[in-house]
């Protein structure tokens, strides 16, 4: 062949082949349209209903119980001197021993903060789907799947993520919690959802230890290919008239590594990783989640907390609470970065779903006789998100907003984490998020 | 119009009405035979309501050991299924628990083959509450023949986390 041929020839190859689509894990022809700024993603719904006042604002006592003792009680998240004296949130008798900093330095100063965020629902399973679907979604009911597509099935839609590459870890089962893996939405749905655990239970020696810990291994050729052979007959003999099941869509090989999981865990039993202090379930939930991260590396993460939800009558343990969770997410990160694939390359965003009320209600715990507080003013939209990553994708310590000028929105993370993941553009141009939202890179 | 004309019209209007009577005996409508007419559908069609989780595991636990479980162990293992997000993972961990203790009532590998028909038969009826049809009866004679590492326990294991045994 003649070399002018030739070149002729492997040019056309060459074109051909980068014109030609490709198919993706999830069926998707084209890989997603814009540039990705980092590989992974792990989204803490910091949820529960945090007021401004103990966390961004740090004023600790004295907004809430009229006695003036202000500090900081999140010093793995934000900049701020803990408070001087009364102290209840720590550990010990009368929670008198603050958890030591896990971190040499703040996530704030790691990253950037947007001081005073505006959530969108003043309920939990409403400001939760405002976070995973990135849409008012007024028409959501409680115990309903959410109507709109969610952040998981973006990712795998249009980032062609397999299903054990997207993980939603959730502290228990209650309010609607498991629904929020995918929506109803008739062109995304299960299909593009993520796994799911709800550790608390998956691994609690009274539940998930005693009924799922003793699986019997089988052969994956002797015993259970023929096994599935068998289903899948009976199966097809019944999806013949339209009852097929919606699936996350595992493959058998993802199958296989989440139950190699679940024995591991259980094997670990306690010894699994976990925060230094790991009294709650909170704690717990992000003891697993940093297993989740070691074992699959997923590529979106999201976790959800909810233990300062006890704010409603116990105002001492909702700092304990909020206290713990700052803990978790320092030891989150930390961990993340204790993970070769996952180190310099992984965006955390904490914001919690909803705030808390100005004015207290009626009940006094029994510790301190603190007033505990609902959700359901004004005060209750105003919360702050937190966005730490890599060199060049976020910014260092960067504070936006300001008490007196809000700036973002809970509904912004699911476009941020798609800008994030690189696949921005399908989301906005899919329709269903919140037409004032954008992406938090583009409000700075 | 001359009479070579005429009699080609006429032939084609003959030939028309022959056309007609060629239309196949469908086109005219169904033929009746003075029964009431019956819609055939397999047996599993009339399964359409979904099982929930605390019926899965009250119904499974009893066709693997045909002992009932306790209220308080069925709402137990129900969360255990709602804790995992890919339900047929939860159904095949908790199907593989059950497998594991003793007490599941079912006939040796022996037994199982030297009677393969009628242990179908039976299975059909445990796990599906239906008759299998000759089709269902051959796949599985044919399979369980080929396949020497087929159990009874695999078996019911590939009828407990079939699709029809979610619905009822």
């Amino acid at each position: 062949m003649k070399r002018r041929k030739f070149l002729k020839a492997t040019g056309a190859v060459a074109a051909g082949s980068l014109s030609l689509p490709y198919i993706l894990p999830s069926g998707r022809l084209f890989a997603a349209t814009g540039s990705q700024m980092a590989e992974y993603v792990v989204y803490v719904l910091f949820a529960g209903g945090v007021r401004q006042q103990e966390s961004v604002l740090q004023r600790y006592l004295d907004d809430s119980q009229g006695v003036p003792f202000t500090g900081n009680i999140m010093y793995n998240m934000l900049e701020g001197q803990a408070p001087a004296a009364k102290i209840v949130y720590g550990t010990g008798t009368g929670g008198q021993t603050p958890i030591p900093m896990l971190l040499n330095e703040t996530l704030q100063k790691q990253g950037t903060l947007f001081k005073e965020v505006n959530a969108l629902s003043a309920g939990h399973y409403g400001g939760l789907n405002n976070l995973v679907q990135g849409s008012r979604a007024t028409t959501q009911g409680l115990k309903q799947k959410p109507v709109n597509p969610t952040i998981f099935e973006y990712a795998r839609r249009h980032g062609g993520y397999k299903a054990t590459k997207v993980w939603f870890l959730g502290n228990g089962i209650g309010n609607s919690t498991p629904l929020l893996n995918y929506g109803i939405h008739p062109d995304y749905g299960a299909n593009y959802g993520a796994n799911f655990f709800a550790p608390t239970v998956t691994f609690n020696d009274k539940l998930g230890g005693k009924y799922l810990s003793n699986a019997k291994v089988y052969h994956p050729q002797d015993e259970l290919d023929p096994m599935y052979q068998m289903k899948f007959f009976l199966d097809n003999s019944f999806e013949n008239f339209g009852k097929g099941l919606e699936t996350i869509g595992n493959t058998d090989e993802e199958k296989n590594e989440i139950k190699d999981f679940m024995r591991q865990m259980y094997q670990k039993g306690n010894g699994f990783v976990k925060p230094p202090v790991t009294d709650n379930s909170d704690a717990i939930n992000i003891g697993y989640t940093c297993e989740i991260l070691s074992y699959f590396k997923p590529n979106l993460t999201v976790v959800n907390l909810t233990n300062v939800d006890g704010c409603h009558s116990n105002f001492t343990g909702y700092l304990r609470s909020l206290h713990r969770a700052d803990h978790a997410v320092g030891f989150l990160w930390d961990h993340i970065q204790s993970i070769p694939e996952m180190a310099g390359k992984t965006v955390l965003i904490a914001t919690p779903e909803c705030g808390r009320n100005l004015l207290p209600n009626a009940i006094k715990d029994q510790e301190n006789e603190f007033l505990a507080y609902d959700h359901s003013d004004q005060n209750t939209s105003r919360v702050f998100t937190l966005m730490v990553g890599p060199d060049g994708v976020v910014d260092k310590n960067r504070v936006v907003g300001s008490e007196t000028m809000p700036i973002g929105m809970t509904t912004d993370n699911v476009i941020t984490i798609g800008e994030i993941l690189g696949f921005k553009n399908d989301i906005v141009s899919a329709g269903y998020v919140d037409s004032d939202s954008r992406s938090l890179f583009d409000r700075m | 119009m001359n009479m070579r004309t005429l009699i080609n019209i006429l032939l084609l209007v003959v030939l028309s009405f022959s056309f007609e009577s060629c239309k196949r005996e469908e086109e005219k409508g169904d033929p009746q035979y003075l029964v009431n007419p019956v819609t055939s559908l397999p047996p599993n069609a009339g399964k359409l309501k979904l099982k929930t989780n605390q019926q899965y595991v009250a119904i499974l636990h009893a066709n693997l050991f045909q002992v009932a479980l306790s209220a308080n162990q069925i709402f137990e293992i129900s969360q255990c299924i709602e804790s995992v997000g890919d339900k047929e993972i939860a159904r095949e961990v908790i199907i593989s628990n059950f497998m594991n203790e003793p007490g599941v009532i079912m006939p040796s590998a022996a037994e199982m083959r030297a009677d393969i028909r009628t242990f179908i038969i039976d299975t059909y009826q445990r796990f599906l509450v239906r008759n299998p049809t000759e089709a269902e009866i051959e796949y599985f004679k044919n399979y369980i023949s080929a396949n020497p590492n087929v159990t009874p326990e695999l078996v019911y294991f590939s009828f407990s986390l079939a699709n029809e045994y979610l619905y009822y």
